[in-house]
């Protein structure tokens, strides 16, 4: 079963003449364990399709299916608990509570659900361990580099145990290094740890980590396209072409 | 080109002999997969480089097999790399053939320029994914030579796309210009028109 199902999801802001088509009947499903990148320019829809998926707005028409459940006539206070309990999210400007060490920042979403505080620390400190933190639990954000600030924000994603990581623009404050590293960290969240993970980003680099690549543009799904693993076997770093021969290897 | 200065670059570290240093020019780019320099040309750098006054010969080691001259770096030499390493290098750049598709595309009229930029897209993409996967499998503490490689061409296939998103933006716009013909040179003895004024 997929664990999104998106069908014909539209977003109309405002009404009339003024009206503006944010997604104009999307379809996408996502399956657990899978990695899938949406690419488009800005305001192709990408983040109102995030918001819809993440019950965070509800769609003009369509529907959505979270891990087998329509969102669609599920009350706000239900809402609100799959959110907590089925979606991990995570920002751009990672939105961390200044404050709060690690460790607490990434207890939040166990402690909002009124979880108990001991389990709730060691759960935080395994997920923090997990995504090579162990040597900052007690960091502040202002105490760790932009990267690793972002780490603790997955590890606080990954908490509740969420079948769903929804991740806007999860690079999009990053150095090229630390981008790179949050985009394996993310792709490791889908493929070590089994979940779905669905990531806006306008960087082809970091779309590149992801399984699949969904292009939007003006709120349609203009091209999707499947990235095959390992299909043509290893291939060289094409670095250098000059004189010498690049010997093709196994 | 630069096999030189690797030479007088290695020589530095210390005099060796050529076996020596294509072994070493090989283990420092990660193998000969990343650059394949056959012996033959460490042997014909060496002797101009001789021949110039840059490296000399430095004794000689006999084992078992023939004997092998020993070179090591002169101060013409040292002056050479110095200069390299001062200077920046020009980067390559290659004939593109999506370009030339895309151009002979445009003036034959019988490829849709949006699926080309598509097509292309899609190949580059998926090219990307397979140097991400492999950039990711290598291993950092030994493999280092082939990481910077990994890097760089992942570095050239995202600016690619960028550029295939670029022109993709502009193409309406370059749909509307005239495309180019060659100037219109009359062939063979110029004709004389009559009846123009002189």
């Amino acid at each position: 079963m997929s664990l999104i199902q998106a069908d014909k999801l539209t977003k109309v802001y405002g009404t009339g003449d003024t009206a503006v088509v944010a997604l104009d009947h999307v379809d996408l499903t996502v399956n657990p364990g899978e990695f899938v990148a949406v690419m488009g320019p800005s305001g192709c829809g990408k983040s109102t399709l995030l918001h819809l998926l993440g019950g965070l707005d509800r769609p003009s028409e369509g529907n959505v299916s979270i891990d087998g459940q329509p969102l669609a006539k599920m009350p706000d206070n239900a809402l609100t608990q799959l959110r907590r309990r089925k979606i991990g999210f995570v920002f751009q400007f990672f939105n961390l509570i200044p404050i709060l060490s690690s460790v607490e920042n990434a207890s939040l979403p166990l402690l909002l659900d009124g979880a108990n505080s001991a389990q709730t620390k060691q759960k935080a400190t395994e997920w923090l361990t997990k995504v090579g933190l162990e040597h900052r639990l007690a960091s502040r954000p202002d105490q760790l580099s932009a990267g690793q600030q972002q780490r603790v924000a997955i590890a606080r994603a990954l908490i509740t145990d969420p079948v769903l990581v929804l991740a806007d623009e999860p690079t999009g404050n990053l150095d090229t290094k630390s981008a790179d590293e949050i985009a394996a960290l993310l792709k490791q969240v889908a493929k070590t740890w089994g979940r779905a993970v669905l990531m806006v980003t306008h960087d082809p680099r970091i779309a590149a980590y992801a399984d699949r690549i969904v292009f939007l543009k003006d709120g349609k799904v203009v091209n999707e396209t499947h990235l095959a693993n390992g299909g043509d076997g290893a291939k060289q770093p094409a670095g250098q072409e000059s004189s010498q021969t690049l010997a093709v290897s196994m | 080109m630069s096999v030189r200065h690797a030479v007088l670059g290695l020589l530095a570290q210390r005099p060796r002999h050529g076996y020596e240093l294509r072994a070493a020019f090989q283990a420092l780019v990660g193998g000969e997969k990343n650059w394949d320099v056959k012996p033959a040309q460490i042997y014909t750098t060496l002797a101009r480089l001789e021949q110039g006054g840059l490296v000399v010969e430095d004794g000689v080691e006999q084992d078992a097999g023939p004997e092998k001259r020993i070179f090591a770096l002169t101060p013409p030499g040292r002056q050479a790399l110095q200069e390299w390493f001062a200077n920046g290098i020009e980067p390559e750049h290659q004939h593109d053939e999506f370009f030339l598709k895309l151009m002979i595309g445009l003036v034959s009229g019988v490829a849709d320029p949006y699926r080309l930029i598509h097509t292309q897209r899609m190949h580059l993409y998926q090219e990307l994914h397979d140097l991400t996967e492999q950039r990711g499998q290598a291993d950092p503490g030994r493999e280092l030579a082939n990481i910077l490689l990994f890097d760089k061409a992942i570095m050239h296939v995202e600016a690619d796309i960028r550029w295939l998103d670029m022109i993709e933006a502009r193409l309406d716009d370059i749909r509307r210009q005239p495309l180019p013909e060659p100037d219109t040179k009359p062939r063979g003895r110029p004709k004389k028109i009559w009846g123009l004024p002189g």
